[in-house]
Parts: structure tokens; sequence; C-alpha cells
């Protein structure tokens, strides 16, 4: 495929999809005039980030730029309109796994479903890591799904390199505050010894949990009781039946103030204790969350593991698995896009300056990186 | 000494038999979690004239950081005290590079007298490193590695026109990554924008690194050049584990300094581009002295020494060799509250040893004090004290608000 232009009226934007870079720039779903193409766009005032942000946006260009793999975002292109950077990337038709459990899937996705995204993630993962990189923000809203449901890692700003040698990392990264609960002990412990590229593999295992319960572990938690929790070694894990049981012993429980989970609704207690995960995915989370990172496998390591054997018999699509989820494709977008034009009367691209922003068109299969 | 109110209450009482609160002289150690701001504070990392330096977290995003912490009564005991700190601020405020310490944020407490600098974290010094090995010297490939990022950091100060004054090898620090970090700004001098030399008058660093022309009292002083002959001091003292200049006095020094009768220990010549260097960078005359930019280009500069030898470890603090976090057990009393398992995790064999001593003086001062028969304080050591077993945290939810301070 043929690099796309950096011509800023070649680019005809559509209408927004979400917030994204901790909600400094929002994502726009936009057309490239020439190809007909359907593409995603993000738009940052460069005026108003400061050195770091902007410091971490030319660190995450680098990266698309340099990562080519088919479970890893791209870089399409980039343009500039007066003081806005616009970074094109490919339309990823899903969304973030973020917003697929937000719209669809609040008690988490099937394990199926979890298992092809997870595949995709550790190639995308064995990819970087073989670069000499570190991801370290391994997190549902950094996966997306594309049309044809293949999963690609986003939020590559917060990459590092490691040593081939071996050394490890003692890089603490900044503007981290939203990833916390997805990091690894070692990494968050700041001492001599250091971390290396199984941090990641400790924050799938954070992922598996929050793909696979709807939120991720630690959700309520004050960070530095997070803090003191991981580095005990304590290790979430899957809730289903094997794992989830509702205290009935106790009268007080009901009301809800006794019970430390209390912010688990009725109705998802019943989910929880309906289903059942398969003894290989609880054994894939409960090996990336190994708090001794020598028993913690590598992404290699983990693709040979019994769990994705499930995906070799499927036969059904990802996207079919994902229902009722609705894909953002050329068919809907055409309607969707019609209709707004009928109604704005709007046929603006970059170049004049209607604002679509303010529409009320809510996409809810399609919000990359809320939060 | 713990408040009497204190071993009165709580479970203590249980593991160290009976003792009345008044014969209980020793401190029992509570562990209690103090806010600056959204910062945790830790333990001890080191003291100095002005104050402690205690490490912290952050607790929003987990950061470690450090803290020095300035009393405004030591201040004022001080020459310069209060000067010294406002400069230091200030010139910290302006820099932002790779090899100088980062100063995150300030506080100030009006009530206490006391002000804060949250600093970036470092593990340790390059004088501790030093002061751990026998023979007090740095393999040749690891004091080069500091070298040049000594160099890096000096020509940044030196472009923002600051010049440092007091290079020496306790004031260039060391982060997790091995990052060194010039500090101390304390007696730094930043120049005019608008002067035509390099021309500082006033020099306060540390005697041993001074250069002759400050040891000779000239009244005007280039301060480039003073950085340049303290980083060679510096150098000479990484490689060799030895002062070029030293005297029993200060006035001894200076004139030995003064006179810069450079004599080179031998073991110097098996390496003649660091010979070279040295010499170059000590000059007496200050248009002999190397300048930053022919240091960049010497010999001894360009080539990486080879690797021969296991590098100098950053020494452990309170025998512990990884430098873990030392807020960890102030969260846990914070987010658990107290229990007996849990306390004994954190008291050490010597921390056990210091108690029961305390314990039995406590017995004999009590004894001594009073004719009465006092209840016999336990000799033997409790049980409890020493199974270090972890309890299992449990989810707790309940957010605290912490009490916190006021930012300037």
């Amino acid at each position: 495929m043929e690099p796309l232009d950096n011509v800023p009226s070649n680019y005809k934007i559509c209408s927004i999809l979400g917030q994204c870079f901790n909600n400094l720039s929002s994502v726009y779903l936009s057309k490239h005039t020439v190809t007909n193409s359907l593409l995603a766009v993000k738009k940052f005032n460069l005026d108003r980030m400061t050195d770091e942000d902007l410091k971490s946006l030319h660190h995450e260009i680098v990266c698309m730029r340099q990562l080519r793999h088919p479970n890893i975002i791209s870089y399409e292109s980039s343009f500039l309109d007066c003081t806005d950077l616009h970074v094109v990337t490919p339309l990823m038709g899903f969304g973030s796994c973020k917003d697929l459990i937000n719209a669809h899937f609040n008690f988490g996705l099937p394990e199926l479903v979890i298992c092809f995204i997870l595949q995709d993630i550790l190639n995308g993962l064995q990819h970087i890591h073989g670069k000499g990189y570190i991801h370290r923000a391994v997190k549902a809203s950094h996966i997306l799904v594309s049309q044809s449901g293949r999963a690609c890692l986003s939020g590559l700003r917060y990459m590092c390199p490691y040593s081939p040698t071996r050394k490890k990392v003692h890089l603490f990264p900044s503007s981290t505050a939203y990833n916390l609960n997805w990091l690894s002990p070692e990494l968050l412990e700041q001492n001599l010894e250091g971390y290396d590229e199984r941090s990641d593999i400790y924050s799938v295992g954070i992922t598996c949990c929050e793909l696979a319960n709807g939120t991720v572990p630690f959700a309520e938690t004050p960070t530095t009781l997070m803090l003191i929790e991981k580095l005990a070694g304590a290790t979430p894990h899957l809730l289903d039946c094997t794992t989830y049981y509702v205290d009935t012993g106790q009268d007080m429980g009901e009301d809800g103030e006794e019970n430390a989970c209390s912010y688990i609704s009725e109705q998802q207690t019943q989910v929880l204790t309906s289903r059942k995960f398969s003894d290989s995915f609880h054994s894939i989370v409960e090996l990336c969350l190994s708090r001794d990172v020598d028993k913690r496998p590598f992404a290699s390591n983990l693709l040979q593991h019994a769990f994705f054997k499930q995906t070799k018999k499927c036969s059904t699509s990802l996207s079919e698995m994902l229902r009722p989820a609705l894909c953002l494709d050329e068919s809907n977008v055409c309607e969707i896009n019609n209709e707004l034009e009928c109604m704005l009367n709007i046929n603006d691209t970059f170049s004049s300056s209607i604002q679509v922003n303010k529409t009320e068109w809510k996409f809810d299969s399609l919000d990359d990186e809320v939060k | 000494m713990g408040d009497k109110e204190d071993e009165v209450d709580g479970d203590m009482i249980s593991i160290f038999h009976r003792v009345d609160s008044d014969q209980v002289i020793y401190d029992n150690k509570t562990i209690k979690v103090k806010m600056i701001g959204k910062y945790v504070m830790g333990d001890l990392l080191g003291e100095g004239s002005y104050g402690k330096v205690k490490e912290m977290l952050d607790s929003e995003t987990l950061c470690r950081r450090a803290v020095k912490i300035f009393k405004k009564k030591k201040l004022q005991r001080i020459p310069n005290g209060e000067v010294n700190v406002d400069r230091e601020i200030r010139l910290l405020k302006m820099l932002a590079h790779k090899n100088i310490i980062g100063l995150v944020d300030v506080f100030v407490n009006d009530e206490k007298q006391k002000m804060y600098l949250i600093m970036e974290y470092c593990v340790g010094g390059l004088q501790d490193m030093l002061d751990s090995t026998p023979l007090r010297k740095f393999p040749l490939w690891q004091a080069h590695g500091y070298f040049l990022q000594l160099l890096d950091g000096l020509e940044y100060l030196h472009s923002q026109g600051i010049i440092h004054k007091d290079i020496k090898p306790g004031n260039l620090l060391l982060t997790l990554d091995g990052t060194l970090k010039i500090s101390d700004f304390g007696v730094a001098e930043s120049l005019d924008m608008f002067q035509p030399y390099d021309t500082i008058t006033t020099s306060q660093g540390s005697p041993v690194f001074q250069a002759p022309e400050i040891a000779n009292g000239l009244p005007e002083i280039s301060g480039y050049k003073v950085d340049i002959w303290s980083s060679g001091v510096t150098l000479f003292n990484l490689t060799t584990g030895l002062y070029p200049f030293e005297g029993d006095t200060v006035y001894k020094l200076f004139e030995n300094i003064g006179n810069c009768v450079l004599v080179m220990p031998e073991s110097l010549r098996q390496y003649p581009t660091l010979y070279d260097l040295l010499e170059g960078m000590l000059a007496k005359e200050i248009q002999d002295r190397l300048s930053l930019a022919q240091l960049r280009q010497h010999e001894w500069v360009i080539h990486y020494p080879p690797i021969d030898e296991d590098p100098v470890p950053v020494p452990p603090i309170k025998s512990d060799e990884l430098h873990n976090m030392t807020v960890l057990p102030y969260l846990q009393q914070y987010h658990y509250g107290s229990s007996d398992s849990l306390h004994s995790a954190y008291i050490t064999e010597r921390e056990l040893n210091e108690l029961e001593r305390q314990q039995q003086q406590g017995g004999e001062q009590q004894q001594l004090e009073s004719g009465d028969d006092p209840p016999p304080p336990s000799p033997s050591p409790p049980n409890e004290m020493k199974k270090a077993s972890w309890k299992k945290p449990t989810s707790c939810l309940a957010v605290k608000k912490f009490s916190s301070c006021r930012p300037s």
C-alpha cells in the first residue's frame, strides 16, 4: 500500500470518535477523499501541550514508524493544520477493548474472544520485545480491534528501550498515573533489581482479568494500597464460579457495608457465579501474574500455552462473537455520514473551519482510550 | 522515646509481659504515615548540616522521590545558610538536564519553620561508593563513565552561565539506572547574562577541591576554570583513591595547592593519556588549564577503557542491597492499621537486641530509682517478635484523607 499523503484538504472529517492521549487529543473518523478510505485521525493542539507531552507524542510517532507489525497500530501519515497536528492511523472498527466492555460487555468478554485478542497481543509484544523495547502500558484501552477482528496494540508512547545484553531497566515511566493498576510489582518497586520485558507479561495478566471481569483489578483501591498489595504478592484472578464466592453466612453482609466487594451488584454476582472459565485460562493468567519474575514466561513461551488451542477449532469470526457490538465500516459510516451532512450541511475539509465536534452523535463502539 | 500514652494502648502490652507504662522507656516504634502534600514520607537517607534528606513516595504516580528538609533555625546558625538555600532553589528551578538533579516540588511549612525540597530519588553518591571499597577508587572504565556524565552536566551548567563551585564525589549522585546527577547547588553562582567574563569573587566549596587561585586568595577568579579544576581533583580521586594535594590543616593544604607542586602517583604512569588529562586539568595557570571543549577532544575521554574489572556497586543502606522503598511499613500501617505480626515483620535482629538491652536498662534504672520491688522486666525477647510472618492482606477499600502540608 502506498503511503498516504499529508495534504490536509484530502482528509474529510466525519465525526468525533472519542478521546485519547489522556484526554489531550480527540480522535476523528475521517475519509481520505483520494482513496475513499476511512481512517482515524488524532488531532493534537500543539499550542496547548506541555513540553513533556510533546516529547511523549514525538516518541509515540517514532515508535509507531519503527515497529511495523500487523498487531501493532500503524502510522499512516501526519499533517499540520494551523497549530493542530493530525496523526493518521487506520480505522479500528470495533474501537478499544475498553470501549467494548463499557458498551456491551460490562461483566467481561467471552473467553474465546479474549483468547483471540490475547494471541494477537502476544504476537505484537513478541515483536516489540524482539526489537528491544518494553511496552509498559498494556491494558484494555490500548488494545484496538479492527473490522476483521484483528487486535492491535497502541499506547506506544510509554515504550522504553532495554539493552539486549540482559541488563535490567530501572527507569520509572513518566506520566504513568493512568496505568498504575496494570504495572508489574518489580517495575513499581523501583529498587536496584530493575525489570525487563516480562514486566509486560504481568500487564498482560492484569489485562486478561480486565477483559474477563469487566473491571481492572485494584480498580477501587487507593494507589498506595495497590502498591503494597502487589509487592506483598497479592495476585488478582479471573472471577467465575470457582473463584468468586458469595458470602451468605453473614447477615450483615447483605447490607453491602461489611462486604469487601460491596461494589459488585447482584446482577454481576449472578453472572460471575454462573460462568466458568477453562482451567487453561486460569493457569495462563496465574503464570502471567507470577510475583517471581523468573517464573513468568516470555511472550514467545506463552504463545505455546494450551489456552490457545481453542482458537484452532473455532470457525466463527471474532466480529460475530462480538455481537451486539457493531463495527464501524463503509456501510454504516456512509449512512451516518449522509445523515450528518443533511443535518449540518457540512461538506468541510480541514482547510475550512466549521467545528463538527459539537454534534451529539455517539458511537458507542468507538472510543479510543477513554481514560 | 515514645509517649507514655502510646505504650498503654495497643497489643504491645501482651508482647512485653506486664510492665507498667511509666517504666517503659524504650521507643515502641510507632509507625505513623506522614504526608507532605501528595508525598508519603519514608526513612532517612542522609543528613547534612542544613537538615535531613528522607525518602518520599509520590502517592499519585508512585514514583520514588527524596526530600531535603531545611529547618529555619538550623539555617540561621550556618553562615549564609538561608541565602544559599534560596539560591539553590532558584537555580534548580531554572535547570533541566539529565545529569543535573531535578527539583520536583517545594513546600513551606510556616508553622514548623521548615522547608521541603522534593527532588529526584538517588540511590547513593560516588563518595559513599568509594568509601565502601578497600582501595577507595573505581575501575577505570567505571570512573570514565561517570566522568563523561559529569562533563555533560557541567557543559550544560556552564552554558546556562552557572558555576557549581563545589564539584566533588560527594555531590555526584546516582539514580537507580546509574545516571549521574550533579547535586547541591548551595554555593553555586549564576553569572550575569551581560557580564563579559566569567569572573567570580567568592568561593565556599570544600577545601581539597579548591583551585590554586582560590587557595592563594586572588580577588578575581575565572569561574568556569574553577569547576574544571575541581572536576580534575574528582577524577584524580575516582581513579587513584588519593587526592592530588593534602595537608594536615586547611592552611597547610591551601599552601600546597597554591604552590601547585603536583606529584602524580606511580600507578598513573601506566596510563599516559589519563596522566596527561589530569595534568591538563590541574594546571596551575588558568590559561594552561584545559577548557571543557578541549576536554571533549582529549584522548582519554574519547577512548573507552576496557571493562576489565567488576564495577563498584552502590553500597547497601541499612543492609538492604537493593535499596527497597522505605515507605512501605508506613503505608502498611496506614492501610491495614496496627498489627503485631505486621509490626514484627519490620523489626530486625539488631533492633530486637537493642530493644532488649534498653528494656533491661529500663529495669535497672527503675530499681535504682525506687526502693520498691518493681515487676521484673522481661529479659527474653517475646516469641512473637521472632516470627516475621506476613499478614495476608485483605482488600480494604476505605479511603482516608491524608493530612497534608500547605504547598508554597
